[in-house]
């Protein structure tokens, strides 16, 4: 017995990995969600939340809950197709942009590519009356019953945690022990609970393999994502991706930073080949750099349809099309009424994340987007001087993109020493002996002074100016 | 470096305007936030300049300057905008309002809070972000420090507690002991660098808090009860420098029922050291 009960505990670890709430499984089924996705939609007091997520065990086990502010409506849910994730992720993935030096001793060729790799049984009436009242008992209140696509859905109030607890537990859902810590403050604040398990019938009769997102809306002042509930008891961390859409610009959070991924970046081109890796590396240096309790910004855009600036720099997969806002939650789009589009991106664990997620809506309309650049050196004859001064800033442009990597991702650039060494081998004698074997590279990123720099400039100008000032008015009154 | 601590202790805006400052090069530095020069410019620019143009036409003493670097700068730190223009507005009514909002000799607002809610309440195009501090525990430890030298130099250091108090225990009862979080979540809510600011660095401007120390931290008990109200009932985000905006309208009232002694930048022993001819050598009457 004791052998079983520590296998379960062993194994619902692995299953609490979840986004607004955890799945719990009703056997032993080994699942696996390190990301999820959501779609958050703000418009007023008005939230539309769409939930999806790559569950890969069987699906008579998937079971899903998250707090909600109000009773949901049977028209408040709705199931939606996966490709509205797939194409916003592949419009507003981290980029590479490629670009091609001209050659100073020809006419100059330039093209642009972009590459995207970031993929990243019916029930009886008499059996529903008995879990009603079973449910009464333990304080918990069946709000609402509905069936909606493939799931079976219930909306639960309760009025104390461990009624609630053991209600999920007798009706086969498995939670974690730790989980009436969470249960509890969101009960109190009146919260309801939004309960989805797959309808196998439903699921068979619809004809798909996968499980499609879940989209509910409701109207509150609450503008948050309940993520305490899917770290009941897990100590590691996961990732969410929010596309989060706004009539007036940019979602941020309000009570943990918003930070930029690192941007801009000029990078090997033999990273062209492990993008993924290479961005999942950065994002874990970034995630570690800022204190692993920030919410990274990786895009930022005016989607509006009927906008004519530039849509993306360089688009890494077509912008979304009105059907797909519409899809999305972001019905009002469709008129051409102005949207904005802005994708974060969050890896939280329970010890750096003690709160729910909570965000604002700004009029920031600033554009931002990841975009790694990678620069293909000139093709042809490079003999001309030119040809050979450019051939030596080559030299020294590939050690900077070789430190860049290093202090991005945490790569070991020393054996690849030789993608800035082989530019030395198109050098004249004489180019090689005007460089002059240097000592050491220049590591400083080319651009203005440090923003710390400037800071004590201007602090000390500052400063000295106001004591002139104080010296002279004591002098002079 | 003697003269510099000589310096800072002459007047507290000295203090407040080193500390701000350091602020922003933190930010800047190690929070990684966008450095927009740009943007402090204007808002500095603007609080200098209206100053100035108040200074001349009013004929003001020129140390009055200090003031208006201190609401620049504060600015800086909290108000974000779309456009140019929306800054220069909230910078321009924040160093107004000093002169054309006043009761009793007083201004009623601070200008600070005031200029960064006219920006946000009239153009629709600015906001604050109170999660850009975070809730570092060196930040904490740095914005704490700073604030209690300033505001125990200014003597405030009452309104200040006062708040901070009323607040972390209204937020305590709330979230620890009615709605069961563990108390790292409240701490979380209490570290808040944003909250902190506001706490050391806006409530506490001498100028615009009621005179009397009785009244002053009722006054500042109001602000906390307030600021705990719209964020639970209204889910308001920044809810102190709301409670600050509001409940500043009573202050001039509570001056009229609670006398107590105008506050003045410098005290006057630094006045008289002023107004007599003498050398900057003379060491600081403070030391």
């Amino acid at each position: 017995m004791k052998t079983t009960l520590l296998l379960a505990l062993a194994l619902m670890a692995q299953q609490a990995s979840a986004f607004c709430g955890f799945y719990i499984a009703k056997a032993d089924a080994t699942l696996f969600n390190d990301r999820s996705e959501i779609i958050l939609v703000r418009d007023g007091q008005r939230t539309i939340l769409t939930m999806s997520n790559d569950f890969k065990g069987d699906v008579k086990d998937f079971a899903l809950i998250v707090p909600v502010p109000t009773v949901l409506q049977r028209d408040d849910i709705k199931v939606v197709e996966r490709r509205v994730f797939d194409a916003l992720d592949a419009y507003s993935s981290p980029r590479l942009v490629e670009y091609y030096d001209e050659n100073p001793c020809q006419r100059w060729l330039y093209a642009e590519a972009a590459e995207m790799d970031m993929s990243a049984a019916p029930r009886t009436t008499s059996a529903m009356r008995r879990e009603e009242k079973a449910a009464k008992d333990k304080g918990v209140t069946i709000e609402a019953r509905y069936t909606v696509g493939e799931y079976d859905i219930l909306i639960l109030s309760a009025k104390e945690s461990t009624g609630l607890k053991d209600w999920l537990i007798e009706n086969g859902y498995r939670i974690p022990q730790t989980a009436h810590e969470v249960l509890d403050p969101y009960i109190k604040s009146n919260l309801k609970f939004f309960v989805v398990k797959v309808n196998l019938q439903q699921l068979s009769a619809s004809g798909y393999n996968t499980l499609r997102p879940i989209q509910i809306r409701f109207e509150s002042h609450k503008f948050m994502l309940p993520i305490r509930l899917g770290m009941a008891n897990s100590n590691g961390s996961q990732d969410m991706i929010v596309h989060a859409f706004t009539r007036t610009g940019r979602v941020e959070c309000v009570n943990y930073r918003t930070v930029k991924v690192p941007t801009d970046r000029n990078i090997p081109l033999f990273v062209k080949q492990r993008f993924g890796p290479f961005y999942k590396d950065l994002f874990a240096r970034a995630h570690r750099r800022e204190g692993r309790n920030t919410v990274f910004l990786e895009y930022a855009w005016n989607v509006t349809p009927s906008f004519n600036g530039m849509k993306c720099d360089p688009c890494v997969g077509p912008p979304p099309m009105p059907m797909e806002f519409e899809q999305a939650g972001a019905d009002w789009s469709q008129q051409g009424a102005p949207t904005f589009y802005t994708r974060l991106h969050v890896r939280y664990a329970r010890d750096q994340f003690p709160q729910d997620l909570v965000f604002q809506v700004t009029p920031n309309t600033e554009h931002f987007q990841a975009r790694y650049v990678l620069t293909h050196p000139a093709k042809g004859e490079l003999t001309c001087s030119e040809g050979q001064d450019y051939l030596e800033q080559l030299y020294y442009r590939r050690h900077r993109e070789l430190e860049e990597l290093n202090a991005l991702t945490g790569w070991n650039v020393e054996k690849h020493r030789d993608y800035a060494n082989e530019v030395k081998g198109r050098m004249s004698p004489g180019q090689l002996r005007k460089m002059e074997a240097p000592l050491g590279f220049p590591l400083k990123r080319p651009g203005g002074p440090s923003a710390p720099l400037m800071i004590a400039i201007v602090a000390g100008i500052a400063l000295a100016l106001l004591m002139i000032r104080d010296r002279s008015q004591l002098g002079a009154a | 470096m003697r003269s510099i601590i000589t310096f800072l202790r002459r007047d507290a805006r000295h203090f407040q305007i080193f500390f701000l400052a350091g602020f922003l090069a933190y930010g800047i530095a190690v929070l990684q936030w966008d450095a927009e020069w740009q943007r402090y410019l204007i808002l500095f620019g603007t609080c200098l300049a209206v100053q100035t143009l108040f200074i001349r036409w009013k004929k003001l003493p020129w140390h009055s300057i200090k003031s208006a670097m201190v609401t620049g700068l504060g600015m800086s730190l909290l108000l974000k905008a779309g456009a140019p223009w929306v800054l220069a507005l909230g910078a321009a009514v924040a160093i107004t309002s000093k002169f054309l909002f006043r009761i009793d000799g007083k201004h009623v607002f601070n200008p600070g809070n005031l200029g960064i809610a006219a920006a946000i309440l009239l153009t629709g195009q600015a906001w604050v972000s109170p999660g850009q501090w975070g809730s570092g525990a060196t930040l904490v430890f740095l914005v704490g420090a700073a604030g209690c030298m300033v505001v125990l130099r200014v003597g405030r250091i009452d309104t200040s507690l006062a708040f901070l108090g009323a607040f972390a225990a209204l937020d305590f009862a709330r979230q620890v002991i009615y709605l069961g979080w563990e108390p790292e979540v409240w701490l979380h809510r209490m570290t808040n660098g944003a909250l902190l600011l506001f706490t050391f660095f806006m409530i506490t401007d001498p100028m615009t808090t009621p005179k009397a120390q009785g009244a002053r931290i009722g006054w500042s008990i109001a602000i906390a009860v307030l600021a705990f109200l719209l964020g639970w009932k209204y889910w308001v985000n920044a809810t102190p420098i709301w409670a600050l905006l509001i409940v500043s309208a009573i202050t001039p009232m509570l001056d009229r029922i609670w006398k107590g002694e105008a506050f003045r930048w410098l005290k006057s022993s630094d006045q008289a050291h002023l107004s007599v001819k003498s050398s900057p050598q003379v060491p600081s009457p403070l030391r």
